[in-house]
């Protein structure tokens, strides 16, 4: 039991959010394509930038502090790959769920952003040096809104069910937020918070209209401007893993639900059932907060981020607080 | 003995993460070694890429931890200028901020406390 939980289940997560990462990467691209009139590349155009980029040099630049330089993405991939042992994935309790909880996840989320602020700053290059401080100004801005959301869920879920570990995630997936709500004024609570988190999935993402750290056609890619070979491909690999892990938490806190009750048929059969409307859940989520956003908007200037995530989506996930306490009180 | 740390509300191991974090360190870094590791060591493509500038001393290349939360500081400014403002550097005012906020506060805990 051990060994399945702590070996094969690390490894069967990081392969699979790996292989799903890749192709959400691809369909992602082909949607981008289609919106402005572009065939756009195949679905497997990711799997051949890893494999292109497994195959170059992997050149460290003689300002860089080597080794961090070359543990920075190893990090950044080998921690974003144990936030998804922590989530409840397609109907399943987390594989670490009696181990950690939602603050956990909220904290773990920080680390793989680190890693690319630290490999940005080991890299010697004024590029990637802007880079990771814009990075780190993102991630400062983007984390209070996310802790509003994490407390607001587990309040609610503590006032209906006192008995409850009010920031488990499995117990959060198991009581869905909108059946804890009496009124409206709880729904339109949960839909601001289901908004700002909406809004947070791109920055943690790193994609227009939050790219600011990497902004290639601005400061060359920023904290990656330096990074090639094989150490690319790991933060490539990395971004692959997220796309599969922040639509995750989303899909754990507002949309558990199944749909496998509704047929008449076995576990098995029920299982690869919940497994596929997980995935087109996590598709539709993407497609809305990603990929139509990153096509419609353009790059934001740093103090507009910072307004947008430290003032905006603060502001919205506290009125959707206030909303949630006030139902609860009437 | 290690064990899980545990409030009212959550519960996290380290143990447990650290032990995954080496599973999965270990698969990454075996999906590393599979890549080219080699590169032409001493030759221009070692240096730093700076769009055809000239690079000027390594110190000035890079950003100063005074402008590390410029991002920050600038979209904020509305909130930092009165309070850098405030920071004269007089022990005199700070005393006075000191009596002014312990004044409301006293004010405030006796207000809720009637």
């Amino acid at each position: 039991m051990f060994i399945l939980r702590f070996v094969v289940a690390p490894i069967i997560a990081i392969l699979g959010a790996i292989f799903v990462g890749l192709i959400i990467m691809g369909i992602d691209r082909i949607l981008a394509a289609r919106m402005q009139s572009r065939v756009g590349p195949p679905l497997r155009q990711p799997f051949w930038d890893v494999k292109k980029l497994m195959i170059k040099e992997n050149i460290i630049p003689e300002n860089a502090i080597s080794w961090l330089f070359n543990a920075a993405p190893v990090i950044c991939l080998a921690v974003v790959s144990t936030i998804l042992l922590y989530l409840p994935l397609a109907g399943f309790s987390p594989i670490l769920a009696a181990h950690g909880d939602l603050i956990v996840v909220v904290y773990l989320l920080i680390l793989p952003a680190l890693a690319k602020v630290i490999g940005g700053f080991a890299s010697g290059s004024p590029f990637a040096s802007v880079g990771a401080q814009r990075e780190m100004v993102m991630m400062m801005s983007y984390e209070f809104p996310l802790a509003i959301i994490a407390v607001s869920v587990a309040w609610l879920l503590s006032k209906v069910h006192p008995s409850l570990d009010a920031f488990s995630l499995q117990a959060i997936a198991t009581h869905p937020v909108w059946g804890l709500v009496k009124g409206p004024l709880g729904i339109v609570g949960l839909i601001l918070l289901l908004v700002s988190l909406l809004v947070v999935t791109p920055g943690e993402l790193s994609v227009i209209p939050f790219d600011l750290p990497d902004a290639p056609t601005e400061i060359v890619g920023g904290v990656l401007a330096e990074y090639s070979g094989r150490n690319y491909a790991l933060f490539y690999l990395a971004s692959a893993v997220k796309l599969v892990v922040l639509p995750s938490l989303l899909i754990a806190i507002f949309f558990p639900y199944g749909i496998s009750g509704l047929f008449n048929v076995g576990a098995a059969a029920a299982g690869v059932i919940d497994v596929v409307f997980f995935l087109v859940k996590l598709f539709v989520i993407l497609f809305f907060s990603v990929t139509c956003v990153h096509v419609l908007a353009a790059r934001l200037k740093i103090d507009q981020l910072v307004n947008t995530y430290f003032m905006a989506m603060t502001a919205v996930s506290l009125v959707g607080l206030v909303l949630i306490v006030l139902d609860a009180a009437i | 003995m290690i064990g899980s740390l545990l409030s009212n509300a959550g519960v996290w191991m380290p143990l447990a993460w650290l032990f995954v974090l080496v599973v999965t360190w270990a698969i990454v870094y075996y999906i590393r070694s599979r890549g080219e590791a080699r590169y032409h060591k001493d030759t221009e493509q070692v240096r730093p890429f700076l769009a055809g500038h000239p690079e000027t001393s390594k110190a000035a290349m890079h950003v100063r931890a005074s402008n590390e939360y410029w991002g920050f500081m600038e979209a904020l400014k509305g909130y930092y200028h009165p309070l850098i403002k405030g920071h004269t550097g007089n022990l005199n005012d700070y005393i006075c901020w000191f009596i002014c906020i312990l004044a409301i506060v006293l004010v405030l805990v006796i207000s809720v406390g009637v």
